[in-house]
């Protein structure tokens, strides 16, 4: 009998861990890690096995769930050349070429380990749904699941620490569990306006050994945008943003 | 503690320099931004080019010249781009100098791709006047309806274009659920003895415009010219990514009363005029190992028929036939003059096939993109094969070598061409 209440009593006290709800734990997330619309600047540095870094400088802007934009602004080779993210549509407007082109979110603009869908990422609650929670001692490991065949990685696993609920590891999965990449999310700074959020995030993957790619945040803050500055109209005028 | 009191010293007096990592930097002076804006690149080309004399296309502009089996050529650019801006106005300009040292001997032009003033009162306005390169049309190697815009080169898809002096704007709007943006740019061409005499007859200003929707998450363009300088057309153009790594897109162009000029093999020509169709079909496919397949299949209402392009090859080597027997080259002559924005344009006959395949970082090189692009006549079965090597791992340098074999029959429009084929090595420079 004894043993049957200690079951029934074990039970009760795990509900609690599982009725976590991770789409909840995730739109947090979401939050932490940058305003729903904002305006924002980064670095890129690709460091190759021999330690030769190439650098690329982005100002990006987003809107809401489904809207992204970024401009190059350095290196010369790259400058005004600029990416545009409407949910699941992407193009690429270079300005020698003079007119925006479609591309993929497996490609990638800068080469290196990040791809378009790294660089023009929407929210993470937008894309993927939870599927399991585990609780451990730091906070939460989040199994994703991409909500459509277009997403660029099918599963996500994503560690979550619980003191300021913000991601400091996330696995990107082939729908097999293959691992693509892996991100890892460090030196959280505070922004200001109430952002704080790792300013740097680095990527290394089994499919390119030895390499690693690097994103570091200078500046992000909340802005608000109209909506025609996420149209193929606009790109060649992402700079007057600035 | 005298480090920590250090390094507060240290961040009041840099604030400026953003230690993200000790390994990584990032300064605010990367991200200022400038009211003015200078750049663009240095480019050295030198060209072999493999001669094939018995071609009609050598016979007819190089038979008075004896330059034996190769050629060379050397080519140096300076592109230069500026900018100003201030409030809601900009200028800008981008300018070519070109050097050119060939068995024609010296040659240096320098030509103002654009320059103009723009008015960005709204994010959802934009009014430009100048000279501006429009780009209209999805097609990569051809675009059918790119009215106002001078012919791209396929054999370099990616180079920029001169534009033309005009009056340009930009109305763009979004909206929420399968309609997304609807944009319309309306644009004045005049085009007079002094501005814009080589985009049509002059004496007339011309109108164009492009209406854009994104339906459906499918781009969608509906183009018209109309004012006189050129016959009427009207167009129409579609992109869309059926898969995410799978976009397909298509062209439709119609010229009203085209007048296409041609030659029999006897030398007299003839004027034909009628309502020409032209229209474009495409690809572009991204493998799992980043390889890239573009294919596009282009029929060209305005181009010149099997029988008409073996007509005007018959004639150049019966006018050679004269000029060898008796020095009179008037026959060439005339010839020549048809070449002209003629025979001479860029695939002059009616359906072509194009396919470029090319592959990002191969054994984890990066940067580094080697690539084949084809494009074949399927009229008369000739072709032209590159194979190109691309490497940017170095910052701001850029090294191609490409290489282009020109292979087809008698009277075919590659095997007719003076070259049989170009190497090719260009370092580019940008600042």
């Amino acid at each position: 009998m004894i043993k049957i209440l200690f079951t029934f009593m074990a039970l009760i006290l795990a509900v609690p861990a599982h009725a976590v709800d991770g789409n909840e734990l995730l739109e947090q997330v979401d939050r932490n890690l940058n305003p729903e619309s904002y305006e924002s600047y980064r670095k890129l540095i690709n460091i190759e096995p021999n330690g030769s870094k190439k650098e690329f400088v982005l100002f990006t802007v987003k809107k809401g769930k489904e809207k992204v934009a970024a401009m190059f602004i350095s290196p010369a080779s790259e400058k005004g050349r600029s990416t545009l993210r409407l949910d699941e549509n992407m193009w690429l407007y270079i300005p020698n070429i003079g007119k925006p082109i479609r591309i993929t979110s497996l490609q990638s603009v800068v080469g290196g380990v990040f791809n378009n869908a790294d660089i023009l990422r929407l929210d993470y609650t937008s894309e993927y749904s939870v599927e399991q929670v585990e609780e451990n001692d730091e906070g939460y490991l989040l199994h994703l699941k991409a909500k459509t065949k277009s997403v660029a990685y099918d599963k996500l696993k994503m560690w979550v620490n619980r003191d300021n609920m913000l991601p400091s590891k996330i696995e990107s999965l082939t729908e097999d569990s293959m691992l693509i990449k892996t991100l890892y999310f460090k030196d959280v700074k505070d922004f200001g306006e109430g952002v704080v959020r790792p300013s740097i995030v680095e990527t290394d993957s089994p499919l390119y050994k030895d390499y690693k790619s690097v994103m570091i945040f200078a500046e992000i803050k909340e802005r608000e945008f109209k909506d025609e500055v996420f149209t193929l109209t606009f790109m060649p005028n992402m700079d007057s943003l600035r | 503690m005298r480090l920590f009191i250090l390094l507060i010293v240290a961040s009041v007096l840099f604030p400026q320099l953003i230690l993200a990592e000790s390994e990584y930097s990032f300064s605010l002076d990367e991200i200022e931004k400038k009211p003015y804006s200078l750049g663009g690149y240095v480019e050295a080309r030198p060209v072999l080019f493999g001669l094939d004399d018995d071609a009609a296309l050598y016979k007819l502009k190089l038979y008075n010249q004896d330059l034996g089996k190769t050629a060379e050529e050397y080519n140096a650019r300076l592109q230069l781009e500026g900018g100003y801006e201030k409030g809601i106005a900009k200028f800008y300009t981008k300018i070519n100098i070109d050097m050119q040292e060939s068995y024609l001997g010296w040659k240096d032009t320098e030509t103002i791709l654009e320059g103009y003033l723009s008015l960005k009162p709204s994010s959802s306005l934009n009014i430009i006047a100048g000279k501006k390169a429009l780009k209209w049309g999805k097609g990569y190697a051809w675009t059918p309806v790119a009215f106002v815009d001078r012919m791209k080169n396929p054999d370099d898809p990616d180079l920029a274009l001169e534009g033309f002096i005009g009056l340009f704007a930009d109305y763009v709007k979004s909206f929420s659920g399968r309609l997304k943006t609807v944009s319309f740019t309306p644009v004045l061409i005049p085009v007079y003895e002094d501005i814009n005499d080589d985009f049509g007859e002059t004496d007339h200003v011309n109108f164009a415009g492009k209406l854009y929707l994104l339906l459906y998450d499918t781009d969608i363009d509906f183009i018209i010219l109309a004012g006189g300088s050129k016959t009427a057309s009207y167009g129409f153009d579609f992109s869309r990514n059926i898969t995410s790594n799978f976009e397909v897109h298509g062209e439709f162009a119609f010229i009203n009363n085209f007048e296409k000029k041609f030659i029999n093999s006897a030398g007299d020509t003839f004027l034909n005029t009628y309502d020409a169709k032209s229209y474009l079909l495409g690809i572009r496919y991204l493998t799992g190992l980043d390889t890239t397949f573009i294919a596009e299949y282009y029929h060209n209402g305005t181009g010149f028929t099997d029988g008409e392009m073996e007509d005007y090859f018959s004639f150049i080597n019966t006018a050679y036939g004269t000029y060898a027997a008796s020095g009179n080259d008037n026959a060439l002559g005339k010839a020549l003059k048809l070449t002209e924005g003629n025979y001479g344009s860029i695939n002059p006959m009616k359906d072509y096939l194009y396919v470029r395949v090319s592959q990002k970082d191969p054994f984890y090189i990066l940067y580094f993109t080697p690539s084949l692009t084809g494009i074949y006549n399927i009229n008369d079965q000739s072709f032209s094969l590159s194979p190109e090597l691309l490497y940017a791992g170095i910052t701001n340098l850029e090294l191609r070598l490409k290489t282009s074999f020109l292979i087809g029959g008698s009277k075919s429009e590659y095997g007719e061409k003076q070259n049989d084929y170009r190497v090719e090595f260009r370092v580019r420079y940008y600042f």
